[in-house]
């Protein structure tokens, strides 16, 4: 055992006197709660609320309300409807289209990573996966169920009342609902990126145009002012003058907080294996990756409330291409979070 | 080595007392102030200076009275609404006649780290363009932004470090050499959204150890983002880091037997807003940290301690035009 300097000893007594046990190099200060899922390498440990600890059965029953149609008014909308595995965890359509086919305002985000977001909804109106999860299930414009309903619904499936009954130890609830899918949708994780290889020490693991692409992103693309640490996003909301170009333009997290700054500000959304899930913007204005770029290259729209770190890029048609491939190929996961829908009870 | 820092670093705030029990008494000092963002206290004389930063000057209060020290800084705005106009923001002395300015007045990459040999009790106002005045930017390369919005100054006893808030993907904390007279030069020196993932190094103080105590202020538009964290001021190596629970934290500073204090000016929802205790927690072989608050606050801005403990918190207030107080709050 290496000797302790005085100076050091010092410190160890003070600590065990204190009743401390000191931290040493590398031991992570934010350790979370044990993870019943396996991080994929590179990103970090999410909370769990510690009234909703995830469990396998708990995770299989949120996955099984994910996909079940019967979750609708009419039995034909699921979660998976809008949120599709096959699609990015989206829609591959503008917005979100619900029961009859009703469309809303807004595109669908996708689930991937949702898990590190405190606040949900492109406006951030509810707190936690938790507070989203029943939203959609009784949004008329959605899945057009009352969740009252939708608990009736349930607890005439003998299937899913033993579920609840063995996960939550209690008859179908609308908050046994909420609490599964929600457990169900933190597992939807994207990493093992080559951008992780990279950083991990592998030269190789990015070709030289997303090598220049990454350079571009996180200097003079600016894009990590927002897209920024493990899942590439800051979890905030910004305005960058989507939809500024239209009448009435979306007023975004304005309708939440009633703070003007807050005004045409939505969710920053999450990059990992963004190439999956096209169109984009919260109102899925944007077709390409390459038009995303371009639109933040121009400094987006302009409008009182634009972000300050919106202004033209001067980017060349190489360097847009160039972070273009960083986002397809640099952050495109080795093993892209696809489920395949499970058998119903 | 790098193990005794963390170690020595981390004790620094552990070795904070336990968490306030007392009822606070807080009193206002002046009101009158627009959106007063700095505190300062003068070495020596004990006097409590302000930056009364959208009136463009920086005051001192002498027995309760409001006396200009340095006038006419430049004024620009803030925020996207509520807007705020700002001009001189964070305050540090270097000796008792040598104060250190941060401005907020100019577009990112020319504002300007000011440092004054300031005139004694009664005498003229500086303007704030004073010849005799350096006057330190950071401007633009061709990679990073120029530097801007000098929000927290702190003085190690041989740098004065900076939080800046020009380079949004990198939120820098610059360094200005302090060897006698002469300052500079002024650059960029911690990376901290590169090591904490987090924006925004807004609230800066010297922790007892020497550290340096940063606090992140994250996204205003998300709550409860902010960090603490600790750095060494020699390299810059981070020292540790802790998550708060706070949103925007705008002060920090340190009471007598290390009692660590901060205000959270809580953009999304100000009536969160207020001055919070920071203890060192130990549960479960994890450090981690307790917040407990103190008192809540409108929209405080700044701290700063005296020799007694008292300690002086600016607020912008939510009046009608100058609803700026300067309070003074023991008790604790």
């Amino acid at each position: 055992m290496k000797k302790l300097s005085i100076h050091q000893l010092a410190f160890v007594i003070a600590g065990l006197v204190a009743g401390l046990v000191f931290v040493s190099e590398g031991t992570n200060l934010f350790a979370k709660e044990k993870q019943v899922v396996e991080l994929p390498l590179g990103l970090e440990p999410f909370k769990v609320p510690a009234d909703n600890p995830l469990t396998k059965a708990k995770i299989e029953l949120g996955k099984q309300l994910y996909f079940d149609k019967r979750l609708s008014s009419d039995n034909t909308v699921s979660c998976a409807s809008c949120h599709d595995p096959n699609k990015g965890w989206s829609n591959d359509e503008a917005f979100a289209t619900g029961v009859d086919g009703q469309m809303g305002g807004r595109s669908a985000p996708t689930i991937i990573n949702s898990a590190y977001f405190p606040l949900q909804f492109w406006d951030g109106r509810a707190k936690g996966l938790e507070g989203q999860a029943l939203g959609p299930i009784a949004n008329p414009i959605e899945m057009n169920l009352p969740i009252d309903k939708a608990v009736e619904k349930l607890s005439e499936i003998p299937g899913y009342r033993k579920q609840f009954k063995k996960v939550f130890k209690s008859d179908v609830t609308a908050d046994g609902i909420a609490k599964a899918i929600a457990s169900f949708e933190r597992t939807v994780l994207s990493g093992d990126a080559p951008y992780d290889r990279f950083k991990a020490g592998d030269e190789s693991a990015l070709s030289p145009a997303a090598k220049r692409g990454m350079d571009l992103f996180f200097n003079k693309a600016k894009c990590s002012a927002c897209h920024k640490g493990h899942s590439f996003t800051d979890l905030a909301f910004h305005n960058i003058g989507v939809g500024y170009d239209k009448d009435n333009p979306d007023p975004g997290r304005f309708a939440v907080t009633n703070q003007e700054g807050d005004r045409g500000r939505f969710k920053t959304p999450p990059l990992r294996d963004i190439h999956t899930s096209a169109p984009f913007m919260h109102d899925g204005s944007v077709k390409t990756l390459k038009e995303v770029v371009e639109f933040y290259n121009k400094g987006g729209i302009k409008n009182p409330q634009l972000d300050e770190e919106m202004k033209p890029l001067k980017l060349t048609e190489e360097e847009i291409a160039d972070i273009v491939i960083f986002m397809k190929e640099g952050l495109k996961s080795k093993n892209y979070p696809h489920v395949d829908p499970p058998e119903l009870p | 080595m790098k193990k005794i820092r963390v170690i020595t670093s981390v004790f620094a705030l552990l070795a904070m007392s336990t968490i306030v029990q007392a009822e606070p008494k807080v009193e206002t000092v002046v009101e009158g102030l627009s959106v007063p963002c700095g505190v300062a206290i003068q070495p020596g004389t004990g006097h409590v200076f302000v930056a009364d930063s959208a009136a463009g000057r920086v005051v001192r209060i002498v027995d309760g009275k409001i006396e200009n020290v340095i006038v006419d800084f430049p004024i620009d705005k803030y925020g996207k609404g509520p807007t705020y106009p700002i001009g001189p923001l964070g305050l540090a002395f270097i000796d008792e006649k040598v104060l250190a300015v941060g401005g907020g007045g100019y577009p990112d990459a020319k504002d300007k780290l000011r440092v004054y040999n300031i005139p004694a009790t009664g005498g003229d106002a500086l303007n704030a363009d004073e010849d005799d005045a350096a006057a330190l930017e950071i401007p633009a390369t061709d990679k990073l932004a120029g530097e801007g919005n000098f929000y927290g100054v702190a003085f190690t006893g041989d740098a004065l470090f900076v939080t800046c808030n020009g380079d949004d993907t990198k939120g820098w904390i610059s360094r200005a050499g302090v060897k006698g007279a002469k300052v500079g030069p002024f650059m960029r020196a911690i990376a901290t959204k590169e090591l904490t993932e987090v924006d925004a190094p807004v609230a800066i103080t010297v922790a007892p150890d020497g550290s340096l105590a940063v606090g992140q202020m994250g996204e205003i538009s998300l709550p409860g983002d902010g960090l603490l964290t600790f750095y060494d001021p020699k390299d810059g190596a981070k020292l540790a880091n802790f998550e708060t629970g706070l949103s925007d934290i705008t002060g920090l500073a340190y009471a007598p037997k290390g009692k660590l204090l901060a205000t959270d000016f809580a953009w999304a929802d100000t009536s969160e807003g207020g001055l919070f205790q920071i203890a060192a927690k130990y549960t479960k072989k994890k450090q981690s940290i307790e917040v407990t608050k103190v008192t809540g606050l409108d929209k405080p801005t700044a701290i700063a301690v005296d020799a007694e403990g008292n300690v002086y918190v600016t607020v912008i207030g939510s009046g009608e035009g100058a609803s700026g107080k300067l309070l003074k709050i023991s008790n604790l």
